[in-house]
């Protein structure tokens, strides 16, 4: 059984060579189009995100993948500021218990007064494939987001740019990839959020999602990503300090993958 | 050609431009109107009945005061939360007592307001207030139109036959149609057209002209909202049940998706296909409308003999109204049809509920799909449909949708809504899915196909107007097919995706970018020992660029390129770029258009279609394929109050080619040209 679900998994490798890691559910339903966000889960998708957060925050996820039993994400997030500075801290689990990947990450982001925000993170990767071994590598971040206007915000991401891989004797590779975006704040109700991301010997995309407060601590979200054709949904629950987030993304092949946080705001 | 020499020859059109040309035509406003809906104008469909219909309004203008919510939603390019605004607000303000009242409703820019006030006004007379039969011959307005065209080459159809076995058309080349209309105040009117089309002749036996359609349309005579007699057109809920005539798919204005129902409208279109010939009537009681309707006519089909039975079979309905060989006459008005039924509206404030039922009979039954794809297509003779319909508004979102059933055979449903998530940025979503074996013969339902069966399918749209200078639209449509369709052997699926972004710095300049990519999934043309799926792509860009020159002169500019991609095939290309010269004085009897375009594309799937300006109430999206040029000369003089003249001069050469066209429509040489005269006489 753990080989079909091996089978399965480069399948999913093939048609989608990021899938391995997760945004959580607030990013992934705005068709994670988060590099210019802000939110306690831009360590994983823009770490300059995290300069802009005046509170400490930490949160827990779990995907499934595409209603494939046991195939899932499992990720923390965790961040704190401390003056103009911003200390974050990753967590992602993925795979079965035949194949597994773990990703941990660190991020160091700084505020240059309220409007610019840099960042740069070191992740540690490691593989472990049952009967096969296991390998490890090292990945650098960095990432920037500017705000040029009052109600716009753009940004720029860059993933394991030097391509370090885990080894020779491995072809998974660590995805190095270039993100560009904006955020444009229409109201306090709506934001609408896009992004382009390059991955190197992979097709550009193209995201863009949307969030809709129907009131102040209900938050609708959809988005999409056009290559491959993805939609995604999703709403958000904030309760005094409390964060729930739920997404759903929907692959036109694989089907869908459902998601959920919970999130505590210091 | 190459790339550079196009663009050279763009460059020099642009700088001399001024000097050949002539004059103007039809109305730029309408034209806007109909660009932004016409369904990504990939479809031949006839709008004329919208430009009828608009300028009807522009000449009889809606009275605010006393509209209702279906003649509003005529005016297509309002959209249902504009509407229920411009309701409310006279509910709740009285009525409106200024135009410049109408800059406090939500959701009203000063675009929409300029489009409505053509149109509508807030004090025209209206009603049977005080009608008598002298005034109705005295200030009843007559409005006759006939319009002649024809090509100018001879097609191989009029050419004299080798043989008497060889098919020849039967009538003479030119396409006569005649229009006329009586019009009194917004409550009556008559209508009358006429038409032969090339190849058909003058009279078809005893019967008259090839086609003729005639309609009385009396309306608000007391209870009686709407009564037609003669040929009629029923629109209810989103298209699901009934819906025949005028229709739009997805377009660049997103919130067409989200159909706006007119009910019971007189017909007044040239498709000699999906009308109503009987009588139909709208009466009201308080919040209820009743609409019962009655209609047998003669349609169009293909008959063959089942060896089973013995007994001729309905093998398909045609369409096109052609009747021009002795094997399309002979299926001229072969079967007969009657359909009845009716429709109960509900409204009360901001809800809508409508209930539709129609029996339809044929005089043949239907034969059973021969081939794997169409085995589910619809046998018989008689059909019962039944639907639901609903919109509401809250807040700032409406909803809409139906659920419509064939008797003992599938279902189909759409669910939807429209919201204005802040002033400046609005969304549109919906959820559509019609089953392979759902049957309706008025079936318009939007979708990737043309009719609401075999598709699953989700839309999102947005529009962004921070200001009145940019709009940015965009939509996404991920549709699937669960059955095989024709050309595709395999449950299919694809997406849609497209952009469009304006720019209108001044009220005469307006640039417009679009983009749109479609992925979709059928044959593979390698051949193989099994037909497999393939993708195939295809990109559109499109820039278009009008602007004012002075009082009397515009100019437009347009560049689209596509991009056409199969699997293990080389990209294919097209290329259409054009330039018009439009003239409009203030005072003068002269106005005009011109274009003169070149296409260079690689044959037929990557056509582009781009609106071509025409005689009035005359429509032309024509489709570009192969390489060569299209000029045209479109002119108007008025001769005298009431009486005006139109001529459209148009020729398409093509670049290496010994034959235009096909079949008996084909032409020999690289030319074909037409010519169409047009007089009106409004008295």
């Amino acid at each position: 059984m753990g080989k079909f679900y091996l089978l399965l998994f480069f399948v999913f490798i093939f048609i989608s060579a990021r899938a391995q890691d997760n945004n959580g559910p607030r990013i992934t339903a705005l068709g994670n189009a988060g590099v210019a966000l802000q939110d306690v889960w831009s360590v994983k998708s823009n770490q300059a995100g995290i300069a802009g957060l005046k509170r400490a925050f930490l949160a827990a996820g779990y995907e499934n993948k595409f209603g494939v039993k046991g195939l899932s994400n499992q990720s923390a997030v965790f961040s704190i500021p401390v003056k103009d500075y911003a200390l974050g801290a990753s967590f992602n689990s993925y795979g079965v218990s035949d194949y597994n990947e773990i990703k941990t990450g660190l991020t160091l982001a700084r505020s240059f007064g309220p409007k610019l925000f840099l960042a740069i993170g070191l992740n540690y990767h490691q593989l472990k494939i049952t009967d096969y071994g296991s390998a490890k590598a090292v990945s650098v971040d960095v990432g920037v987001q500017y705000q040029a206007f009052p109600n716009l915000w753009l940004a720029s991401h860059i993933s394991n740019p030097n391509q370090s891989k885990y080894d020779n004797n491995t072809d998974q590779i660590i995805p190095a990839h270039i993100q560009f975006g904006a955020n444009y704040i229409f109201s306090d109700q709506l934001l609408i959020t896009t992004e382009v991301e390059k991955i190197l010997d992979a097709q550009a995309d193209f995201k863009a999602g949307l969030e809709y407060k129907l009131v102040k601590f209900v938050a609708l979200r959809g988005g999409i990503s056009v290559n491959p054709f993805k939609q995604y949904a999703g709403f958000g629950v904030n309760y005094q300090r409390i964060n729930i987030d739920f997404a759903v993304s929907s692959h036109p092949v694989l089907g869908y993958s459902p998601q959920v946080a919970l999130g505590y705001e210091f | 050609m190459s790339f550079k020499t196009k663009l050279f020859l763009l460059f020099s059109l642009l700088v001399f431009s001024k000097v050949s040309f002539a004059q103007t035509s039809d109305d730029p406003d309408i034209e806007y109107i109909i660009e932004s809906i016409a369904s990504n104008q990939t479809q031949d469909y006839d709008y004329s009945e919208l430009i009828d219909r608009l300028t009807y309004y522009k000449r009889n203008k809606i009275n605010l005061n006393k509209t209702s919510k279906e003649q509003l939603q005529e005016l297509v390019f309002l959209n249902p939360l504009q509407i229920d605004a411009l309701l409310n607000h006279i509910a709740v303000n009285g009525k409106l007592i200024n135009v410049l009242e109408l800059q406090s409703i939500k959701g009203f820019d000063l675009e929409t307001i300029k489009n409505l006030l053509r149109f509508a006004d807030i004090n025209t007379p209206s009603g049977f207030e005080n009608f008598s039969f002298n005034k109705l011959f005295k200030d009843g307005r007559n409005d006759l139109l006939v319009r002649y065209s024809r090509y100018l080459e001879q097609q191989q159809g009029f050419s004299p036959a080798k043989s008497t076995s060889t098919s020849r058309y039967l009538g003479t080349p030119e396409r006569v149609f005649t229009r006329y209309r009586f019009a009194y105040s917004n409550n009556i009117e008559f209508s009358l057209n006429l038409e032969k089309d090339p190849g058909e002749k003058y009279l078809n036996g005893n019967y008259g002209p090839d086609f003729s359609s005639a309609s009385l349309y009396i309306k608000d005579l007391g209870k009686v909202k709407k009564l037609v007699i003669g040929d009629y057109s029923l629109q209810f809920g989103q298209g699901l049940t009934l819906w025949s005539g005028l229709s739009f798919g997805k377009g660049a204005d997103i919130f067409t998706v989200a159909k706006q129902d007119i009910g019971l409208k007189n017909y007044t279109s040239i498709n000699e296909f999906s009308f109503f010939r009987g009588v139909a009537t709208q009466i009201n009681f308080g919040k209820f409308d009743f609409t019962p309707f009655v209609s047998y006519n003669k349609i169009d089909a293909g008959l063959a003999l089942n060896p089973l039975t013995n007994l001729e079979e309905i093998s398909s309905l045609q369409q096109s109204g052609l009747h021009r060989t002795s094997s399309e006459l002979k299926n001229r008005r072969r079967i007969s049809q009657l359909v009845f039924g009716g429709n109960l509206q509900y409204n009360y404030k901001k809800l809508s509920i409508g209930l539709t039922g129609y029996h339809s009979n044929y005089s043949q039954d239907f034969a059973p799909g021969n081939s794997v794809y169409n085995q589910f297509d619809f046998t018989g003779n008689s059909l019962n449909n039944v639907g639901i319909n609903y919109s509401y508004t809250l807040n700032n979102t409406y909803f809409f949708g139906e659920f419509a059933h064939s008797l003992n055979s599938g279902i189909a449903y759409i669910n939807g809504l429209i919201s204005s998530l802040s002033p400046t940025v609005s969304a549109v979503l919906f959820n559509r899915n019609y089953q392979k074996d759902y049957y309706s013969f008025y079936n318009q339902g939007i979708g990737e196909s043309s009719t609401a069966v075999n598709e699953k399918g989700f839309y999102a749209g947005l529009q962004i107007k921070p200001d009145r200078q940019f709009e940015l639209d965009f939509y996404s449509d991920l549709f699937k097919f669960p059955y095989l369709k024709f050309g595709v052997d395999a449950p299919s699926q694809g997406y849609d995706i497209f952009s469009q972004f304006s720019f209108t710095p001044n009220k005469t300049t307006r640039l417009t970018l679009r983009y749109q990519f479609q992925n979709k999934q059928q044959n593979d043309t390698q051949p193989t020992y099994t037909n497999v799926l393939a993708f195939a792509k295809k990109s559109n860009y499109r820039a278009d660029l009008l602007y004012q020159v002075n009082k009397s002169f515009s100019l437009r500019n347009r560049i689209e390129i596509v991009q056409y991609h199969e699997e293990n095939k080389a990209n294919r290309y097209g290329f259409l770029a054009y330039q018009d010269v439009i003239y409009s004085p203030l005072s003068s009897r002269w106005s005009g258009n011109t274009r003169l375009a070149l296409f260079d594309t690689d044959g037929f799937d990557t056509r582009i279609y781009a609106y071509e300006n025409d005689v009035l109430y005359g429509f032309s999206i024509p489709g570009f394929q192969n390489r060569g040029v299209r000029y045209y000369l479109n002119a108007r003089y008025n001769v005298k109050r009431g009486v005006d003249l139109w001529m459209k001069y148009s020729l398409t050469k093509f670049n290496d080619q010994q034959t235009v066209g096909s079949g008996l429509d084909q032409i020999q040489g690289d030319l074909r040209s037409e010519l169409k005269l047009q007089l009106r006489l409004q008295f």
